[in-house]
């Protein structure tokens, strides 16, 4: 039962087609990597931020009362920043301010922005912000670059840099050109989120 | 180093706080994907061993099937393996190795039929042992290494297991010699292995080491010069070791394409580390110079250039050791076309060697340029999935690790593609995961496991998605 000429030509170009297929289906699947992540439109900010961020919001330090995380997400985006670091900053205010180092940063809080006040804490691993999944923090919104900035140690010491990205990563109000370290209680801006590393 | 092992513990103890949120949003999304993508590849495979009996034999034969059959198990098998050991892992390495190592058992096939070969003389049947040996390797290397970060410790052990393995062939009475290249040691008259094929990952794990510890002095330091910043003449040790051990590969194992290997994987990691261009220059240019001196006081060097340049010369083609494979592969993949002459319809089997270093030009011959792309693509992807691994990596060691045995992969497939097709002069060297050849096939599957593995731990999950 020889197979026909035509039957072979027809398998042939078949498997070719099936092999360029998967290519094609393994290309697809990567999308998110050559195009990045989808934005997210501003225009509706999430309501209920609290409740989505309920598993990281633990019971705030003694210094700031345990009502200012409800209102924050309500507050304009730089008000509540001001009502956080002003109590903590307050004792060390005489000797500037503090480098955070491993040791006296613990968490990264978000001040500002859709998620205000959700924490997590910080390791001795280096942290990415960016828009795209693999990020340590995603921010996903219209000025937030794919690989925006990162966290870094040097010696210790935290360290952001910003990785070229197109609206910049602002400290304590001024942009940023080469890494900088960070002092503690002191907000760092990027895109319509701002977070603060502290004790 | 306190700090290298610190990081490991510190998300086991982050993890009760997002594994809530994880359960929630990834159910294994990445091993499903690879599950559909393994099903497609096997799927394909069969296809084209099936394609090979039926151009070549005009019917089907079941026993072939089902020894491939049993390998497409155990590739499932190290999917399983995966969603215990290595959830994170990249989804597309498995399916692009399990794919290439399965049109390369059925071209191999297909060059068995040509030369009437059964049973334990068959290449193929010899092939898809190797294969599930090789796969067996690999979910070993996960099951083991648990994180790549173990091997940072073991750099200099690396080091030295990787010299040794390269200088192993030149034992007396261990090595062995075919055709001309001295890289095989052997155990009576069976069981040849490469073991130069194993040295390329300890070396690569050795260079990660050895430059993530070291690169200060390598990068920070140097004299200005055309706009580029040259390292000190006294750290020029490391580059000058390296090129001194691939020129004496050149020269006493007589093997040009392990030597360039080597020499390419450490320049490229010497680069990532340190990220001045003077290096590629200066590694370059060595390298370059001990080329030309060695074609010219070389033979068997002298005579691969000829037979690059002057490969259709009828002197040329004639002379023993001449130019006749070279030429004899390009007719077939002139042969081949567009969509080649079909699996099991064309001559791929009068190209000496057709089924290890010219198994590239026989498979141009029966699938055709189209099938030939579609592999090429396929070596693209697998060594963009080690770049991005590299990119996501947050330690060095990992960055560096990921990209050096993904760069082997690339290099060694430039190195023998570019051969056969004439762009650069030919020299022996294994197609990754499709050439028939046990050791190349172990060493291959090695380094995609520790790419799954790198991939995995290196995946950064979102502590915090805004």
């Amino acid at each position: 039962m020889n197979p026909s000429e035509l039957t072979l030509l027809v398998l042939r170009l078949g498997f070719l087609l099936v092999l360029w297929l998967f290519i094609f289906g393994i290309v697809y699947a990567l999308r998110s990597d050559l195009f990045g992540q989808r934005v997210r439109k501003l225009a509706t900010p999430a309501p209920a931020p609290a409740a989505a961020g309920a598993p990281f919001a633990t019971p705030p330090p003694a210094p700031v009362p345990a009502g200012a995380f409800a209102q924050a997400p309500s507050a304009s985006a730089s008000a509540p920043t001001e009502q956080f670091s002003r109590p903590q900053s307050a004792p060390p205010v005489s000797s500037g301010p503090e480098k955070a180092t491993t040791q006296t940063a613990t968490r990264l809080v978000i001040t500002s922005g859709p998620k205000a006040g959700t924490e997590f804490p910080l390791g001795s691993e280096p942290i990415t912000i960016g828009r795209s999944s693999d990020s340590s923090l995603v921010i996903r919104d219209d000025y937030t670059s794919t690989h925006h900035a990162r966290l870094m140690l040097w010696h210790d010491d935290w360290m952001v840099q910003d990785l070229d990205s197109t609206n910049g990563t602002f400290l304590d109000g001024k942009r940023l050109a080469v890494p900088t370290s960070v002092p503690l209680n002191t907000t760092v801006k990027i895109g319509a989120t701002s977070f603060e590393l502290r004790r | 180093m306190p700090r290298q092992s610190n990081p490991s513990s510190e998300t086991r103890d982050a993890a009760p706080q997002t594994g809530k949120i994880r359960r929630l949003h990834l159910p294994q999304k990445l091993r499903n994907l690879e599950l559909f993508l393994l099903i497609i590849a096997c799927g394909i495979n069969l296809g084209a061993v099936v394609l090979v009996q039926l151009g070549a034999l005009g019917q089907i034969d079941t026993t072939l099937v089902l020894l491939g059959a049993s390998l497409s198990g155990l590739v499932f098998a190290m999917h399983i393996v995966l969603r215990f050991v290595a959830r994170e892992a990249d989804p597309f390495i498995l399916p692009i190795a399990t794919l290439l190592n399965g049109i390369g058992i059925a071209m191999i096939y297909r060059i068995d039929i040509a030369n009437a070969e059964s049973g334990w003389e068959s290449a193929a049947v010899r092939q898809t042992v190797w294969s599930g040996l090789a796969i067996a390797c690999a979910i070993a290397v996960i099951l083991i290494i648990r994180n790549h970060r173990v091997l940072f410790r073991y750099t200099y052990v690396a080091g030295f297991v990787g010299v040794v393995l390269l200088l192993l062939p030149l034992v007396p009475g261990l090595g062995r010699e075919v055709s001309g290249a001295r890289v095989w040691i052997g155990f009576g008259n069976f069981a040849t292995f490469q073991p130069g094929e194993i040295a390329k990952i300890a070396l690569a794990v050795f260079f990660a080491g050895y430059l993530v510890r070291n690169r200060d002095s390598l990068s920070m330091v140097g004299k200005k010069f055309l706009g580029m910043r040259f390292p000190r003449l006294r750290d020029l040790g490391p580059i000058l070791v390296v090129w001194a051990l691939s020129m004496s590969v050149i020269i006493f194992q007589r093997d040009l394409g392990t030597a360039l290997l080597y020499f390419g994987l450490f320049l490229v990691m010497l680069y990532l580390a340190t990220g001045r261009l003077s290096w590629v220059l200066l590694g370059l240019s060595l390298f370059l110079g001990g080329a030309l001196i060695a074609s010219q006081t070389l033979d068997y060097v002298n005579g691969r250039f000829t037979n690059w340049l002057d490969a259709l010369n009828p002197n040329v083609y004639d002379a023993d050791g001449g130019s006749y494979q070279l030429v004899q592969g390009l007719f077939g993949l002139a042969k081949g076309g567009l969509i080649g002459t079909g699996w099991g319809q064309g001559r791929p089997e009068l190209t000496p060697v057709p089924q290890s270093d010219y198994i590239i030009a026989s498979l141009g011959e029966e699938i055709g340029l189209a099938g030939l792309f579609a592999i090429l693509a396929m070596y693209l992807l697998f060594v963009a999935r080690g770049f991005r691994i590299g990119f996501a990596g947050q330690d060095d060691f990992g960055k560096l690790l990921g990209v050096g045995l993904s760069f082997v992969v690339a290099l060694q497939c430039f190195i023998v593609i570019g051969g056969v097709t004439r762009v650069i002069p030919l020299t022996g060297l294994t197609t990754p995961f499709l050439a028939a050849g046990g050791s190349s096939l172990v060493a291959n599957w090695i380094i995609a496991a520790l790419l799954l593995r790198l991939s995995d731990t290196v995946r950064n999950q979102p502590r915090l998605v805004v």
